[in-house]
């Protein structure tokens, strides 16, 4: 699995279609607490981690279908910690979930204004 | 040498982008581009600190608010030209004053273009930008549009400079070429 993380609008997508051959066909952009693992390329993250409340324990009761996947993680936990409680908790699951999953990963890449920072 | 810098608040951009200029510059002219439209005390406060931290390191000043190409009509192109901040042109194409702060996307559109073609034309330039990519917070419309645009901007400007650098905490990561000047 490679994971790619970095801010809002830094070319995340687009690195994964320069890089490991993604096509628009591969993504699955998630928009549910639900995630399509078919797809080879699981996009905006933080959107299911927005709809899930234990998202490392989802991760893990799917393992085996993400071992040769893209996904692809806003770094959303790096900014001002949020005034809302339901942000906050958000912020932090999503925090938790980019750890896990960098340790799973064999590649993580960080993108800055859509240059590659190599992690891992 | 064209350098992009960007990072967080408060990191040590602007005196890392003002020591760059100043090593680039050999001797020779150094302009610092005044691109902030002071909308109060608070601003002005600011403009003084920048000011009060360039003083003695021999920079002309050349104010310009949006469209950065206008610098070359009073400015030699040959110079070192330090651009603190690409934020500020944004924002002050996108969200005109004299209108009102109403969105104006093709005055964005247009600070853009110029500012890949200046960073193209000079010979050396310093430009400063500002992350702010990195919350957990949905804003609004024309916030969302601000961020996209100057991420826009970032990547252009990141991919036809020499050297692309973050701050964080005054520390330096260097994305993209490097220091030697």
């Amino acid at each position: 699995m490679v994971l790619i993380i970095g801010g809002a609008y830094q070319g995340k997508l687009d690195f994964a279609k320069e890089t490991l051959g993604i096509t628009d066909m591969d993504v699955y952009t998630c928009n549910s607490s639900q995630i399509d693992f078919s797809k080879r390329c699981i996009y905006k993250i933080e959107e299911f981690t927005a709809r899930h409340d234990d998202p490392i324990g989802y991760f893990e009761s799917h393992r085996e279908e993400w071992q040769d996947s893209v996904l692809i993680l806003q770094d959303i936990f790096c900014g001002v910690v949020p005034l809302g409680a339901e942000n906050r908790a958000w912020r932090q699951r999503t925090g938790r979930l980019a750890q896990y999953l960098s340790k799973e990963a064999i590649q993580v890449s960080r993108i800055f204004c859509g240059l590659e920072q190599r992690l891992k | 040498m064209t350098i992009f810098i960007s990072g967080g608040a408060k990191n040590g951009k602007s005196t890392l982008a003002q020591d760059l200029t100043v090593a680039l510059s050999k001797g020779g002219k150094h302009y610092y581009v005044a691109t902030m439209i002071s909308s109060g005390a608070e601003d002005d406060d600011r403009i003084r600190r920048h000011i009060a931290d360039r003083e003695g390191m021999g920079f002309e000043t050349v104010e310009c608010f949006r469209n950065i190409m206008d610098c070359l009509k009073i400015a030699d192109k040959d110079g070192v030209f330090l651009v603190d901040s690409v934020t500020a042109l944004i924002q002050n194409s996108l969200f005109p004053v004299e209108k009102n702060y109403e969105i104006d996307l093709n005055a964005a559109n247009r600070c853009v273009e110029e500012l890949v073609e200046f960073a193209r034309t000079v010979r050396h330039a310093v430009f400063v930008s500002d992350y702010i990519y990195s919350d957990a917070e949905a804003f609004s419309e024309s916030t969302e549009m601000y961020r996209k645009c100057l991420a826009d901007i970032d990547r252009r400007l990141a991919a036809v400079c020499d050297t692309v650098i973050e701050v964080s905490a005054g520390q330096f990561i260097i994305h993209k070429g490097d220091l030697r000047i």
